[in-house]
């Protein structure tokens, strides 16, 4: 690689270098980000930099922090509101169950399901709503114990264009495992694997954006869109 | 499970709002972003307001994490660095040294890890080892002690455009070697 073959690449490499070393300026650190965001090869050169250079924070010795610094964290996002996440999801959820409660009823007596496609379960051992915070996804999920299926519906929002919902199945403190992609359609079907079925039990269901035919890793690589805690019928 | 696995499934928790995998994060990696914050700024009271907007910034933008491609460790560690570098470039200088006398040394990475790191860090030190000595330092001091393009300058005592020079063919031998 020489100043006369690629001037461009170099002129880019070094950029990136001297961005990951935080020697620009703001003003040319953000012209900078502005370029990452569209462009995938500088993306690259940039997180080659931030590897590299990682190897030379080895020799930093780590330093326990005062406790004062969990508590103040603790207090600014758990406490500051008054109430978690997971508490404002819940109250969302409430809200909304009974409208939706109102209306499912309303459906099932104007309109009869179609007698093909996936079936809700006659006895569901699980129950899911999985929303989004905003409410513009709703998927319900019910777990049918004869069969080892989880049907899903899903009443409001859809994939991108172009993109595809992903649903998983989060238990206590293991990381997300994936259930498959949602079909297009708005009824399914899902096998749970069998070694995954005690997971559901106190479990949450977590729907993530992601490419066609999902996720490429084992993770979710997209935003979380909706989540849903898994409640024993 | 490597400890690098274990973090990134943390993070992924932590982007569906899981706050025990907050606290999980919070509770391994800490100290190290903190020993990192602390070289940059060399001041308890500011690393400490700097290590607290670090984490919350790791509450808000876990979800983001994937789609960066860096590992676990580095997307932390540049979050820190980020913080501590704007933080200090704001409030000027660095201040004079601090007393560390009340931190605690911290439990460092196991074997495994070690043996990991020590082959990353010994091919970036060989890279190093073909730059000249005080450029090599340079390059060290910017990711270290968050130095700007001027502190390096005025340390080195060199033209701050001789530096800028210096550093830029630093990094280009270095992407040469590494890539090699």
């Amino acid at each position: 690689m020489s100043d006369q073959e690629h001037p461009d690449r170099d002129d880019d490499v070094v950029l990136a270098g001297e961005y990951a070393l935080g020697l620009l300026t703001p003003e040319e650190a953000t012209v900078f980000e502005e370029r990452l965001a569209n462009e995938p090869d500088l993306r690259q050169l940039h997180a080659q930099w931030a590897e590299d250079f990682t190897a030379l924070a080895e020799e930093v010795s780590p330093v326990t922090p005062p406790s004062r610094v969990r508590k103040k964290l603790e207090n600014r996002l758990f406490q500051k509101a008054g109430q978690s996440f997971w508490q404002r999801l819940a109250r969302s959820r409430l809200a909304g169950a009974a409208t939706a409660a109102a209306l499912a009823l309303v459906a099932l007596v104007l309109v009869d399901l179609p007698s093909t496609g996936p079936m809700p379960p006659d006895d569901p051992v699980y129950h899911a709503d999985i929303v989004s915070e905003d409410g513009n996804l709703v998927v319900a999920a019910g777990y049918d114990d004869t069969n080892g299926e989880l049907y899903v519906e899903r009443s409001q929002g859809a994939a991108r264009p172009g993109r595809a919902l992903e649903l998983w199945l989060i238990a206590g403190d293991k990381p997300p495992v994936s259930l498959g992609v949602l079909p297009e359609t708005e009824r399914a079907r899902l096998t749970v694997e069998p070694d995954l079925r005690t997971a559901l039990d106190g479990g949450v269901f977590a729907i993530s954006d992601e490419p066609p035919g999902g996720s490429p890793k084992g993770a979710p690589t997209g935003d979380v869109l909706a989540v849903g805690e898994i409640t024993r019928l | 499970m490597s400890k690098r696995d274990e973090i990134e499934a943390m993070i992924a928790r932590v982007a569906i709002g899981d706050k025990n995998a907050f606290r999980q994060v919070y509770s391994d990696t800490s100290a190290k972003l903190f020993g990192i914050i602390l070289r940059i700024l060399d001041d308890r009271s500011e690393a400490e307001d700097v290590l607290q907007e670090v984490f919350v910034k790791v509450w808000h933008n876990a979800g983001k994490y994937q789609a960066n491609g860096f590992s676990p460790m580095t997307w932390l560690i540049a979050i820190a660095r980020n913080a501590a570098i704007d933080r200090k470039r704001r409030h000027g200088t660095k201040t004079a040294a601090a007393e560390l006398d009340d931190s605690l040394p911290d439990a460092g990475p196991g074997p495994e890890e070690k043996a990991v790191q020590a082959s990353e860090r010994a091919r970036l030190d060989a890279c190093f080892e073909e730059l000249e000595e005080r450029r090599a330092d340079a390059v060290r001091r910017a990711y270290l002690e968050g130095e700007s393009y001027a502190e390096l300058a005025a340390h080195f005592e060199v033209p701050l455009n001789t530096m800028k020079t210096w550093l830029r063919r630093c990094l280009l031998s270095l992407r040469e070697c590494l890539t090699r």
